[in-house]
């Protein structure tokens, strides 16, 4: 099994990454640049699918948070309205998860190929020989040239500039994809998992190459353009971070620029429950599948 | 979200498991003999001395002269420290082989980006918390809590003077009495190799695709040369010509006096481990799991033996034998002048130390942490030595 993961996908991108290096004059950090731009361009398609099926799910939320409370004791029941609603939106629950498992092996690759070109240990040179090609571009660049602007790439970053990008990009990434909640509760735990990630790699690029940091840099950087263009903007980043609905308080510009899915209607407008209910859910109902069906840069 | 999240998490750590896969690696130096007893560091940073005719005998260790010394870590303890396949560790780890000069055995320590030479009393070291016993005669290189780059490849001794090339990219040359240093040459790339010596020069190499002769004095530089590919193994220099493999799968045979190519040979893959040369044969061990026998003047293919996986060991002679032992483990014993397989003798551990041959005996370091003493003309594995429990 590990043989065929070398051969068929870590032995292809780990040489085009080292020829790739000779190409342009030997440095390796521009290589891994490149390398994790043109992987990430090849997977856009893939990108583009699973941020407009997260974005969808988002939409949907409110109205499975309505479900989730109205059919608590009823499991089965609530499974089969939440099918129903998904299938009324046009939405497959799973489609946010397999363009993310089809881009895994391809992200998992690159790591290893950088982990593994750096060689930053006699043993991890010594390793490296078996996944070689005997292309002469290849042959030649061996061992890499691990200078790259102030980082020396095999080694961690000493300063924490590197640490803070990686951190930084990680956390907008996030925030532009997580909605706020409405729950108390959640929102502390959704808080937590986006502080989490971002200090969790700040903190191993203290510890890691730094080849492999610029990687992380690059790749979140891609990331946060993507999503800007997909979703048309900043997303939740820009949105405030515990909504809640207040009949009195009017929505934020933020919200009447790029609506997030927590309907806020003040009292004075406010219809009768069912026609605001009806209203509501078509409203939510129409943006998912509008969502779904809207192409890139569509907004 | 809270489902994508714990996804992504696990996908991250994952990826960074996966991105430290690989065993940890044991068993890189090779040995040293001196007076009866072998010297030879391991990778968690010991130094050990045994006495073959105590092993052999069975005798508990240690026995007379036999010692295992841990070289403390360098820089400050519980500084940060990086996962195992980085190298931001301050732990001492020993990859060259250790040099006996006079009543000191020097070793060369690998400690992240940090390294040093610590030279310590052959018989019994007298180190008490890291810091030599000067009474003895003991040094370090740079000496307190200063250091030079990660030293990778072996020192070599002449007449008093110790050369070692360093991961800063320089050749240090020391008075090995005293630890003092004569001189440095910058050449400008990492060194991981071990420097030649022969009458007037010493021949190094870096990481940078060059090669340099730098006279013994270290006033000048003789000559150097830029190859296509930079130089993977430590240069091995007989009748005025350099050998060396290159990490273009190449192996060059240079002209000592003026840097000028003699021939080349492309073999499979990198000729990772020194070359041994005997009557006008050079016998390269190759990672394409050859052994090539090749005429040292001509550089023509005299014979090639196939082994069942690649050999990063740098082969041994002991009289018209040639050993040599693969990754796979397997000990492989052939007529030199023939290439002919007199044996083959499986240890069933990696090997990657430099062999160590004398009279009937062929001592290996296995990845394992243990030692194998193998009589060459019965096969026979006559003793082991396990160390990884010796404090």
């Amino acid at each position: 099994m590990a043989e065929l993961w070398n051969t068929i996908i870590l032995e292809p991108v780990l040489n085009s990454l080292i020829a790739l290096c000779t190409m342009l004059g030997g440095s390796f950090g521009l290589a891994i640049i490149v390398l994790t731009v043109v992987v990430r361009l090849a997977l856009f398609p893939l990108t583009v699918r699973q941020t407009q099926s997260t974005k969808a799910m988002q939409t949907l939320q409110p109205r499975v948070q309505e479900l989730q409370k109205k059919y608590a004791k009823n499991q089965q029941k609530l499974q089969q309205e939440m099918m129903k609603l998904y299938k009324e939106a046009g939405i497959n629950p799973l489609g946010c998860l397999w363009p993310m498992l089809i881009q895994l092996p391809i992200w998992i690759a690159l790591y290893q190929s950088i982990m593994q070109a750096l060689a930053a240990t006699p043993e991890n040179l010594l390793n490296l020989s078996q996944h070689l090609y005997s292309w002469a571009a290849v042959g030649q660049a061996v061992p890499l040239n691990e200078h790259f602007l102030w980082l020396q790439l095999s080694r961690p970053d000493p300063n924490l500039i590197l640490a803070i990008l990686v951190g930084g990009t990680m956390w907008v990434q996030q925030k532009m994809v997580t909605p706020p909640a409405t729950d108390p509760r959640q929102q502390s735990m959704t808080s937590m998992t986006t502080m989490m990630m971002p200090l969790m790699f700040g903190f191993f690029t203290l510890s890691f190459p730094s080849g492999l940091a610029l990687y992380w840099v690059v790749s979140n950087v891609i990331g946060i353009i993507i999503q800007y263009f997909v979703s048309g903007g900043w997303g939740y980043l820009r949105a405030p971070s515990a909504p809640r609905v207040a009949p009195t308080q009017a929505p934020p510009p933020a919200q009447a620029q790029k609506p997030v899915p927590v309907h806020k209607i003040s009292p004075n407008e406010r219809p009768s429950k069912t026609v605001q209910k009806a209203a509501e859910e078509s409203k939510t109902l129409k943006k998912a599948s509008e969502e779904k069906k809207r192409g890139l840069f569509g907004r | 979200m809270k489902r994508l999240s714990l996804i992504f998490c696990l996908v991250a750590l994952s990826l960074l498991v996966l991105g430290c896969a690989g065993p940890a690696w044991e068993g890189w130096s090779g040995f040293t003999e001196y007076d009866g007893i072998l010297y030879f560091g391991t990778m968690d940073g010991r130094v050990l001395a045994i006495s073959p005719e105590a092993r052999s005998q069975g005798l508990p260790f240690p026995s007379e002269n036999e010692w295992a010394f841990t070289v403390p870590s360098m820089g400050t303890p519980g500084a940060m420290c990086g996962p195992a396949c980085v190298p931001a560790s301050t732990r001492a780890s020993i990859y060259a082989t250790p040099v006996v000069a006079g009543d000191l055995v020097c070793v060369c320590i690998y400690a992240g980006e940090k390294g040093k030479l610590v030279a310590m009393d052959r018989l019994a070291p007298g180190y008490t918390e890291g810091v030599p016993l000067r009474s003895k005669g003991e040094w370090t290189y740079p000496s307190g809590v200063k250091s030079i780059g990660a030293i990778v490849g072996t020192p070599v001794l002449v007449e008093g003077t110790l050369y070692v090339g360093s991961s800063d990219g320089k050749l240090y040359a020391l008075d090995a009495a005293y630890g003092e240093k004569k001189w440095e040459f910058d050449t400008g790339g990492k060194v991981w190799t071990s420097p030649a010596v022969e009458d007037s020069a010493v021949y190094v190499s870096n990481y940078e695709r060059k090669l340099f002769a730098v006279s013994i004095t270290g006033n000048s530089l003789l000559w150097e040369i830029e190859l296509p590919a930079s130089i993977a193994s430590s240069p091995l220099i007989s009748e005025d010509t350099i050998f060396f493999g290159t990490f273009d799968n190449h192996f060059y045979a240079v002209d000592s006096s003026n840097g000028s190519e003699k021939w080349t040979f492309e073999g499979g893959n990198w000729f990772w481990s020194t070359p041994v040369v005997k009557d006008g044969v050079v016998y390269a061990a190759c990672l394409d799991h050859q052994i090539y026998a090749l005429d040292a003047s001509t550089g023509d293919k005299l014979w090639q033996f196939a082994t069942d996986a690649p050999i990063a060991s740098a082969p041994a002679l002991s009289d018209n034998l040639l050993v040599a032992a693969s990754e796979s483990g397997v000990i492989y014993i052939l007529e030199s002048d023939s290439g002919n397989l007199v044996r083959a003798v499986s240890i069933g551990y990696p090997v990657m130390a430099p062999l160590y041959a004398e009279e009937n005996m062929v001592f290996v370091h296995a990845k394992n942490r243990c030692v194998y003493a193998v009589d060459l003309q019965s096969g026979d594995k006559v003793w082991e030595f396990p160390y990884s429990d010796i404090k």
